[in-house]
């Protein structure tokens, strides 16, 4: 089980998390949403030159960590650009990014981008994906575009698994700036002559979403864990830890919101813009309920594997 | 983690299957064989020097690392704390002796308790100090070669089967209350205790009123300095930093309903089925952050803001499970002793759990100290 990344993934991650600061940090989010055709310099200038295209998450443990890690760190800084999909790509070559669909409704936020999608659908089939016109502006869609699907083979399981693990990630990383911001604030603004976190109702607040985003951190390793070590149950173990995101992410996002006030939903708060680009990842595939329903399908009355429940048939 | 702590748990399994009776809720029922059962199961612990696993091997241990405590911690839980009052002795009292203790009080205190033979209650709170534990009035005055103790202790979990008290009072009036206070180790026996059993909506009662009208206490049952009670109790609050692993027994009852429903199973609403799955998801959520503190343990540090994270999802999975459990326990029909025995235990769970963002600390009390260390100056 993994209880922390390994140095070598966390170096990366910090390592990147500057870089992206140091590309311009929260304006890259602006700055492409003004120009929606800047979003895919975004791979090419920032992210590339970090390397993050030439990891592979299949090639051993440690780039599979490394891959989680770039993800927390694109994560934090709302950067509007797949780089989960891209990191979780099939083996083979053939395409350039995997997202995981909901069939009746494929979407993803790949407006924009010229890359070779490929989408998979939670029973296994595999499917080259285009996106498809008829996406609203970025403003509103945060570039999520429907997709129209070519069924082409079958994805892996743990492929599958990946396509969701690695969005918890980034989702990861928006939820740990959202706690900062909102600690920021709650430190800086003062009313009635004292700061807002001198307040129990605002301290208890805070906590109620670090606990959420404490959560996430430890399901996130135990998913990553899953699939370092192949086991039968990563898709299981993969859609658990996306219920507990999504959940986690209405806490965080919902209190981030209330500490901050009106400020918090006007576009020169980081908050506005970090809270906005996460919806697409919570939202799909699947949101709360429906990720619930498919994990209950999955594991029937086996449960989930822990300490009272055998290890799923391969 | 490992093979170690593979080989301990499935010892512990073993011996739970062989020495505790199918459907046993604790050792505080209103059946006294059930206590019984709880002293024999730790003589037989104390046998394979697994009821004190943490202690260095010359009292009585195996110097178990945090990961085999662990252990330890999830099966007895889960199997309803087949230890009884034990765990108190073995967690905390003993420890804190070893460390603080005279020569003579540890070869007085250390053997019996790895033995499994004392049991010891905790007077710590009061009607007045609750988690604002150092405002305690039950005080100590010095009256030649002894101390006179007078006051009331509350929520003091067996008292009434206790041989031993571990007692925090105060010796002095200080400006600032946490100072002036001493731990003593009174005997349950001494003239002047009296206990009153507490009847609680939790089950079959462990908690008491203690009195204590003018009961002499020697010198030499003063543990620490006089005057050094509170940094001791935050010693002893350390000990129990990952505190009990509610997690376990969740998970376990969880993992039990499918089985004791069977082929009724998916007959559950999906949207049931769904909220057991969700908790499935918590509990393993719990579990990890437990892991997250003992791994930091292992490590020799403390972040004590993961310890109240831990807590906080803890205690709230063992109210929400509960609630969960209860729905599915109405969709058993009791007409096999499995499924009257899942009953019985979740009607259990569900009654203790109501207790669970109270007891040892409360849930508020971890906010509070969750919050100093998100908000503090960085």
């Amino acid at each position: 089980m993994i209880l922390e990344l390994g140095a070598e993934a966390l170096e990366f991650g910090r390592s990147s998390w500057r870089a992206i600061q140091a590309a311009g940090g929260d304006e890259l989010v602006r700055a492409v949403e003004s120009d929606p055709s800047r979003r895919s310099q975004l791979g090419e200038s920032v992210l590339g030159p970090l390397g993050a295209f030439d990891i592979d998450p299949w090639g051993s443990p440690e780039e599979l960590e490394a891959a989680a890690a770039l993800c927390r760190s694109v994560g934090y800084w709302g950067v509007p650009y797949p780089v989960e999909a891209r990191l979780g790509r099939p083996r083979g070559g053939r395409f350039d990014a995997l997202v995981v669909v909901a069939e009746a409704a494929p979407a993803a936020a790949g407006a924009g981008l010229r890359l070779r999608w490929a989408a998979a659908g939670l029973d296994g089939v595999l499917y080259s994906a285009t996106p498809r016109a008829g996406g609203d502006q970025p403003r509103r869609s945060a570039f999520v575009c429907p997709l129209a699907l070519e069924a082409v083979g079958t994805a892996q399981p743990l492929e599958v698994a990946l396509a969701l693990v690695l969005p918890c990630w980034t989702l990861l990383g928006m939820l740990d700036r959202a706690v900062a911001l909102a600690g920021q604030h709650v430190l800086g603004r003062r009313q009635f002559d004292q700061p807002l976190a001198s307040f129990q109702g605002v301290q208890f607040q805070l906590t109620e979403a670090e606990v959420e985003r404490l959560g996430v951190e430890e399901l996130a390793k135990y998913a990553l864990w899953s699939l370092q070590t192949g086991r039968p149950e990563a898709v299981d173990d993969a859609l658990a830890l996306r219920l507990a995101a999504i959940e986690a992410a209405e806490t965080v996002f919902r209190v981030a919101h209330q500490l901050h006030g009106a400020i918090g939903f006007c576009d020169e708060t980081p908050l506005s813009w970090l809270s906005r680009y996460s919806v697409p990842i919570r939202r799909l595939p699947l949101g709360a309920s429906a990720t619930r329903s498919e994990l209950t399908a999955r594991i029937g009355g086996r449960g989930l594997t822990g300490l009272y429940s055998p290890p799923a048939s391969p | 983690m490992g093979a170690q702590v593979a080989d301990l748990r499935a010892r512990l399994r073993e011996l739970v299957r062989s020495e505790v009776p199918e459907g046993y809720l604790g050792a505080f029922s209103d059946d006294p064989a059930d206590l019984e059962v709880a002293q024999r199961f730790c003589r037989t612990l104390a046998d394979e020097q697994l009821l004190c696993v943490a202690w260095p091997p010359e009292w009585g241990g195996r110097g178990a690392s945090p990961w085999e405590q662990t252990a330890v911690r999830e099966e007895m839980w889960a199997h309803h704390e087949p230890r009884g009052a034990q765990y108190m002795g073995v967690n905390w009292v003993g420890p804190t002796i070893m460390r603080h203790g005279t020569a003579e009080q540890q070869s007085r205190h250390l053997p019996g308790i790895a033995r499994g033979e004392v049991i010891w209650c905790q007077g710590f709170s009061e009607p007045d100090a609750g988690s604002d534990l150092a405002s305690l009035r039950t005080a100590a005055r010095r009256d030649g070669e002894v101390w006179r103790v007078s006051g009331q202790k509350i929520w003091t979990s067996y008292a009434t089967v206790a041989q031993w008290c571990f007692l925090l009072a105060r010796t002095s009036s200080e400006e600032k209350k946490q100072r002036g206070l001493t731990i003593f180790l009174v005997p349950m026996s001494a003239p002047g205790i009296v206990v009153r059993p507490i009847q609680t909506m939790l089950g079959p009662h462990h908690l008491n009123e203690v009195f204590f009208d003018d009961v002499a206490v020697p010198d030499a049952d003063v543990l620490g300095g006089v005057g050094d009670g509170w940094n001791v109790v935050q010693e002893v609050l350390s000990f129990e930093r990952v505190g009990i692993a509610r997690y376990a027994r969740c998970e376990r009852l969880l993992q039990w309903a499918p089985v004791v429903l069977a082929e009724r199973w998916a007959g559950l609403g999906e949207d049931l089925r769904g909220r057991w799955a969700r908790m499935l998801v918590h509990a393993r959520r719990a579990r990890l952050l437990a892991y997250r503190v003992v791994d930091t343990q292992s490590r020799g540090q403390v972040r004590p803001a993961d310890a109240a994270a831990y807590r906080i999802a803890v205690t709230r999975l063992d109210q929400e499970s509960a609630e969960v459990l209860v729905e599915i326990a109405g969709s058993v029909a009791p007409d096999t002793p499995e499924a009257r025995r899942f009953c019985r235990a979740v009607e259990d769970h569900c009654r203790y759990s109501a207790a669970a963002t109270v007891a040892s600390g409360s849930v508020e009390m971890q906010r509070i100290l969750m919050s100093r260390s998100l908000l503090a100056p960085r």
